[in-house]
């Protein structure tokens, strides 16, 4: 009678051992990476309904960030401009460009412009910009060197975990509060000292508890 | 002994508190189970004891099975699954053009008023990138004094109820279909018969006004109210129309007090109470806390005459009524009398003070309290008070007006204010408008707001007239029963859309000012009226104005004040010089037949005439005493149920004025015997909410006798309907919830009731700790007392709670399930047995409670306190329940993904994007205040009502909990604030509010900082009746409660 089983097979339950060995390490492993926000989120860069550049109006032109984001030092929300403010200047400036073409329909018809929001945390999440601008945190820290990005890209993950790196230890991202439009900000050497007194003259208390952002 | 006394898994230990016995219904007392737990009682009684949950809690309701949930919930998951792999692209929707002072995100609020009828209620609106959301009372306003009434705020929903009427209709043809009210979908008014609009509507008038000449034939019917701008307006129509009629109609108003007050002073005055002043307060059938006009005034008033913690004299009330109310419920001595008996009973009462009133006894039953109540208002002279409800006679307002001028309250408890442009119906007014239609006489006529095909009485047909005038024009939100029947509907206004105004019953003048403009295009009554009468259309912003520059002389500051205010603080209200009379001639009642029946008529206590009925809110809103949602019902007391040989659901058939109505049983211990109260606002035959649910008492209403009847015919129909309650669910297992005394003991021994109110409590150790111990000694650490003895019941707190937290309404078969959402409830206890105020023994034993300890009486468990003669002399208390925070959370130990948890300012809090749904949590907690979303039950709200939404709180979804945060989002904004001025500030107290707290009428609730000893909270707390509920767990809660202090007549039973 011929063998049915070769040899090898012996082998076999120590290979499928070994797979569900590997894939217990390397299922987890991928949904850790790859469904985490750092992946999935980080990069997008989506088409706006106009090509606006922050590099040019922000870094080339120098214009402050709240020239346009006039709320976020009190409001919750940064405000995006209105209409009526891109038009202060391009009533002037590009009049007739062919990209301003959703800029000049929204002024006829009252019809806002259809931005598409790249920043965005979850609806059960509620973040305010005026404590964080007051408190010292600058644009950079959420938003990334956005002076130089000629196309808005998200650069931080958003995630609740990557929020609560900088609750617990918020020292590397506290800084004066001329600064905080400054997006190519460094460090100082002595910013553990600095960030020490900023926190002690702001009475600054990162909430980490669950009630600090969700209501 | 009852079943609330068996042993049970935790209980407070046995002591003296037994002799007093709470209850929730008297099927509970009597151990007679509700209908719908029946079955499952019988069966658990075989097991042994009664379950803990009513039968079915934990299945989903009859409209979804399991399978097609399976399927659907199937079906969304591989949608999700799809969706999931794209990140969902958002939109940013900057204005255009931003609008001045608006910034993103950050509320504005704009001050207005809210008219109901004659009555109105100055108010705050939190507006939202120009959508109201939430409605305060405004602090400035005196009738308001910054609280709200629950219609007041529930009042946001019905701007946006997706059933309002978005054109004018016309019906060439008379008596043509209905106009598709109900179900009309979006995009279905395209096909809508007879859509119209406003200008074909006015190229209409323009000529139809010319063929009515001098309006002969022309009449206008409109509801009671108190606009200098409508009043101004009538005239200039009057003037343009001099023979046209004008009248006006009200199913609730407070025609019998304007007469009253005319009987007795002899000119148009409106009374404005100042309980505030008041000592000893005795309502005749009057519900001065709660549905009667300048209830908010009323209920501040009363709240701080009740004065407990300073050893200044409290307040005593009285209250004379047939059917519980808030008021009756909050009274220190409640007598049932039938509403027929009442106008006998004033008249016993005044002429025991030695005024001249007309013939009439009290009945036999509270004869012997007459005196007494007459010798307290006696004692105390310029501080009693008597008030009579707008549902007795004009007579007995006449009545009680003498006492008072007798006992010299006038003047203090009591002022006359000129009624100004407040205006009022008269039955014979009705009638003869009726006959005009009958005789042809009157060819067009003009209904200006309100729903008289609806709520009008049944032996003089409003209805059938509307049908038979060749023209008729109805002005409304929705498209109601009497649009139905007019020739032209024209859609209207809601008050947060209109321009207005009102004068207050002591004069204060307060306009109404539009926080948004119409959404369904409407007009006001005021711009129909002035249509009506020049042809053109003008905006309500100038016929106001130019009301008010008349009035006041204005300039622009001037009226920008206004705005700002809401009122006009300048001239400041005056009483009227107004003399009482001798009223002993007054035309009066009769006293009807002694043991005859009748029937009541009153407001609904959630959708008040029939306006509030396609609120959900309203509709979900448990009624105060009976706690009976999504229905209303033919209230009677126990001994009447037995002498009708009814039980609870079953229906009636009651005839009455030619009219029929079939109205469910619904037991209350404690109403009059010999009544059989109904209530207004249901019966609906359009609308989402409101179509179908309950039954309309205006069937069987008279023009002449509004609320009450005794020419009734009552006939059993064999049929049950079933009446859903929010409390009769789960079960008290005994233990005591509410602790109470009376004041003269309670002054006597402060401490010893704090003690024996508190000595279950065991001390804050770590050793008393299953987890962690946490230090609360630093920064804010919020907390919140609710002094029972001010709680009225009357529910403003549950729909501010809903409004400012986004809480789903669930509908009568989830609630009839026990899973109604409300964050907070008002618990309503029977209180029965050995009694605080002495009731139904004779020993005058008016101890606190620990003299009464093992009392030997053999007799006091006997028939006498079981039986239904007991029951009905029950007393009542309120209970808010919120969350109570917990220091030592048992909900959070159970929790497996730590979902619910602290944070370092005490707060127990709720993560909703955590939970996976076990309810683990929900089952630990002794209160029972979390709430589980069984389903979305936000997904199929309409669209235009999603934007009633308060956008600072999360919205729930299907599978996670919910509960009371201490509006966590106030306290945020509030820190934030704080420290925005200075990095170091702490929040103040008074700075921050929760909705609850805020809108509270009698200021029951205090919330802030326990570590503040000088906040409002920590000072309740540190008073001698602060207590917890259910100490003996441990589970050092954050919200505490001030024991109920009632005051009762030092010899009442004697």
């Amino acid at each position: 009678m011929p063998q049915i089983f070769k040899p090898w097979v012996n082998r076999v339950p120590l290979m499928i051992l070994a797979g569900v060995a590997a894939g217990g390490l390397l299922v987890p492993a991928f949904v850790w990476y790859y469904f985490s926000p750092e992946y999935t989120d980080v990069g997008y860069q989506p088409e706006q309904p106009i090509p606006f550049s922050h590099a040019l109006h922000a870094g080339e032109l120098e214009m402050d960030c709240r020239y346009c984001h006039a709320q976020v030092e009190k409001a919750a929300v940064a405000s995006v401009p209105t209409s009526k403010m891109c038009n202060n200047c391009h009533s002037l400036v590009l009049r007739d460009s062919p990209q301003l073409a959703a800029l000049r329909d929204s002024l006829a018809n009252n019809e806002p412009v259809p931005w598409v929001r790249v920043h965005k945390v979850p609806q059960y999440a509620f973040f305010d910009h005026g404590v964080h601008v007051r408190g010292g945190v600058g644009c950079q820290s959420c938003h990334g060197d956005i002076r130089s990005m000629e196309v808005v890209t998200l650069e931080e993950p958003l995630s609740m975990g990557w929020c609560l790196e900088c609750h617990r230890n918020p020292d590397m991202h506290i800084r004066s509060l001329d600064e905080i439009t400054d997006t190519t900000w460094e460090p100082p050497s002595d910013q553990v000292q600095l960030a020490a007194n900023f926190i002690e003259e702001r009475n600054l208390q990162p909430p980490e508890d669950c009630s600090g952002c969700h209501r | 002994m009852s079943s609330i006394e068996r042993d049970t898994p935790v209980q407070a230990p046995a002591d003296e508190r037994e002799t007093r016995q709470y209850w929730r219904s008297v099927d509970r007392l009597l151990e007679s189970p509700p209908v719908a737990e029946a079955n499952a009682l019988e069966a658990a009684a075989q097991a042994g004891r009664t379950p803990e949950f009513p039968e079915g809690a934990d299945l989903p309701p009859d409209e979804v099975s399991r399978r097609t949930m399976m399927g659907l919930m199937g079906a969304s998951f591989a949608m999700a699954g799809l969706a999931g792999c794209r990140r969902p692209v958002e939109h940013i929707m900057p204005y255009v053009d931003s609008p001045e002072t608006t910034i993103p995100g950050v509320p504005k609020f704009y001050a207005t008023t809210m008219p109901v009828g004659t009555d109105s209620y100055g108010l705050v609106v939190e507006s939202h990138e120009g959508r109201p959301t939430k409605i305060e009372g405004n602090e400035l306003h005196p009738a308001s004094q910054g609280a709200a009434t629950v219609w007041a705020q529930a009042s946001v929903l019905n701007l946006y109820d997706p059933d309002r009427s978005p054109y004018p209709l016309h019906q060439s043809e008379e008596g043509g279909d209905d106009h598709g009210g109900d179900d009309h979908g979006e995009g279905g008014y395209e096909s809508t018969p007879g859509r119209s609009s406003w200008e074909e509507f006015e190229a209409f008038w323009t000529t139809h006004a010319e063929s009515l000449g001098d309006g002969a034939g022309l009449a206008v019917l409109t509801r009671g109210s108190s606009s200098p701008t409508i009043d101004r307006l009538r005239t200039e129509f009057l003037t343009r129309f001099p023979s046209a009629r004008w009248t006006v109609y009200d199913a609730v108003g407070d025609a019998n007090v304007f007469r009253g007050v005319e009987m007795a002073a002899g000119g148009a005055y409106r009374p404005v109470y100042h309980l505030d002043k008041a000592r000893v307060i005795v309502t005749l059938d009057a519900d001065i806390l709660h549905t009667e006009s300048d209830a908010v005034r009323n209920a501040k008033g009363f709240a701080a005459s009740r004065q407990l913690d300073n050893g200044e004299p409290s307040n005593r009330l009285y209250s004379v009524e047939p059917g519980w109310t808030a008021t009756g419920g909050t009274a220190d001595h409640r007598l049932r009398v039938r509403r027929g008996d009442v106008p006998g009973f004033a008249a016993a009462l005044a002429r025991a003070l030695g005024v001249s009133a007309p013939a009439g006894d009290a009945p036999a039953h509270v004869q012997d309290k007459v005196q007494k109540i007459a010798a307290d208002l006696q004692s105390a002279g310029s501080g009693a008070l008597v008030v009579a409800g707008r549902t007795q006679d004009p007579g007995v307002h006449a009545v009680a007006l003498a006492i008072n001028q007798a006992l010299g309250s006038m003047g203090t408890t009591v002022t006359l204010h000129d009624a100004g442009p407040a205006s009022y119906g008269s039955d014979a007014d009705v009638t003869a408008l009726v006959d005009g239609v009958d005789d042809g006489s009157i060819q067009t006529l003009v209904i200006v707001g309100g729903n008289p095909a609806y709520d009008g009485p049944r032996d003089v047909r409003l209805d059938k007239a509307i049908r038979k005038v060749p023209t008729s024009i109805h002005l409304s939100s929705f498209v109601d029963e009497t649009s139905r029947h007019a020739t032209w509907h024209l859609n209207g206004t809601h008050f947060l859309e209109a321009w207005g105004d009102a004068q207050g019953a002591d004069g204060t003048l307060s306009v109404v000012q539009p926080l948004i403009a119409p959404l369904f295009n409407g007009r006001s009554d005021i711009e129909l009226v002035n249509l009506l009468t020049t042809g053109a259309h003008r905006s309500g912003a100038e016929l106001v104005r130019e009301t008010w520059n008349a009035a006041l002389g204005l300039d622009e500051k001037g009226w920008r004040r206004i705005l700002h205010d809401g009122l006009a603080t300048e001239p400041a209200p005056a009483p009227a010089a107004a003399t009482i009379g001798d009223v002993s001639g007054v035309e009066y009642p009769e006293a009807p037949a002694a043991d005859g029946m009748e029937v009541t008529i009153d407001v609904s206590r959630s959708a008040w005439d029939g306006r509030f009925s396609n609120n959900a809110w309203m509709q979900e809103l448990p009624d105060p005493t009976t706690k009976v949602t999504w229905d209303n019902a033919a209230l009677v007391s126990h001994a009447t149920a037995e002498a009708l040989d009814v039980e609870r659901g079953d229906v009636l058939l009651l005839t009455l004025n030619n009219g029929k109505v079939e109205a469910p049983v619904f037991v209350v211990p404690g109403h009059a015997d010999g009544t059989i109260g109904l209530s207004l606002g249901y019966g609906r035959s359009v609308g989402r909410a409101s179509k179908g649910v309950g039954y309309n008492a205006s069937r069987v209403r008279s023009a002449a006798s509004p609320w009450y009847g005794t020419a009734v015919q009552v006939r059993k129909t064999g049929r049950s309907h079933e009446l859903v309650q929010t409390q009769e669910h789960w079960d008290m297992e005994g233990r005591h919830h509410v602790e109470e005394t009376t004041l003269a003991s309670f002054r006597e021994h402060p401490e010893e009731f704090n003690h024996k109110i508190n000595h279950h409590k065991l001390p804050r150790e770590k050793s008393h700790q299953l987890f962690e111990y946490v230090d609360y000694s630093q920064g804010h650490q919020w907390g919140m007392a609710i002094d029972l003895t001010t709680c009225t019941g009357c529910n403003a707190c549950i729909i501010a709670c809903q409004s400012e937290n986004n809480i789903p309404v669930v509908g009568k078969e989830q609630v009839r399930r026990g899973r109604e959402m409300h964050w907070l409830r008002v618990d309503r206890y029977f209180v029965t047995g050995h009694g605080v105020t002495g009731h139904g023994h004779g020993d005058g034993h008016n101890g606190n409670g620990h003299g009464d300890a093992g009392h030997g009486d053999a007799g006091h468990n006997g028939d006498h306190s079981h039986g239904a003669s007991a029951a009905d002399e029950a007393e009542m208390v309120f209970q808010p329940i919120p969350c109570m925070h917990c220091e030592n959370a048992p909900c959070e130990q159970v929790c497996p993904v730590a979902a619910t948890a602290h944070d370092d300012e005490g707060l127990n809090h709720m993560i909703y994007n955590r939970c996976i749904g076990t309810r683990y949590c929900s089952n630990n907690c002794p209160y029972k205040v979390r709430r589980f979303n069984f389903f979305n039950y936000t997904v199929e709200t309409p669209e235009i009502a999603k934007i009633a939404a308060n956008p600072d709180v999360t919205v729930r979804s299907r599978g996670v909990m919910e509960k009371c945060s201490f509006c966590v989002q106030r306290l945020t904004d509030a820190k934030i604030a704080a420290k925005a001025e200075d990095p170091h500030a702490m929040v103040a107290d008074g700075d921050v509010q929760t909705a609850c707290q805020q809108t509270c009428p009698t200021g029951a609730i205090s919330f802030g900082n326990i570590n503040d000893a000088e906040s409002m909270v920590s000072k309740d707390k540190a008073k001698d009746r602060n207590y917890t509920l259910l100490d003996v767990l441990n589970n050092w809660p954050r919200t505490s409660f001030l024991a109920k202090v009632r005051n009762p007549h030092p010899d009442w039973t004697a």
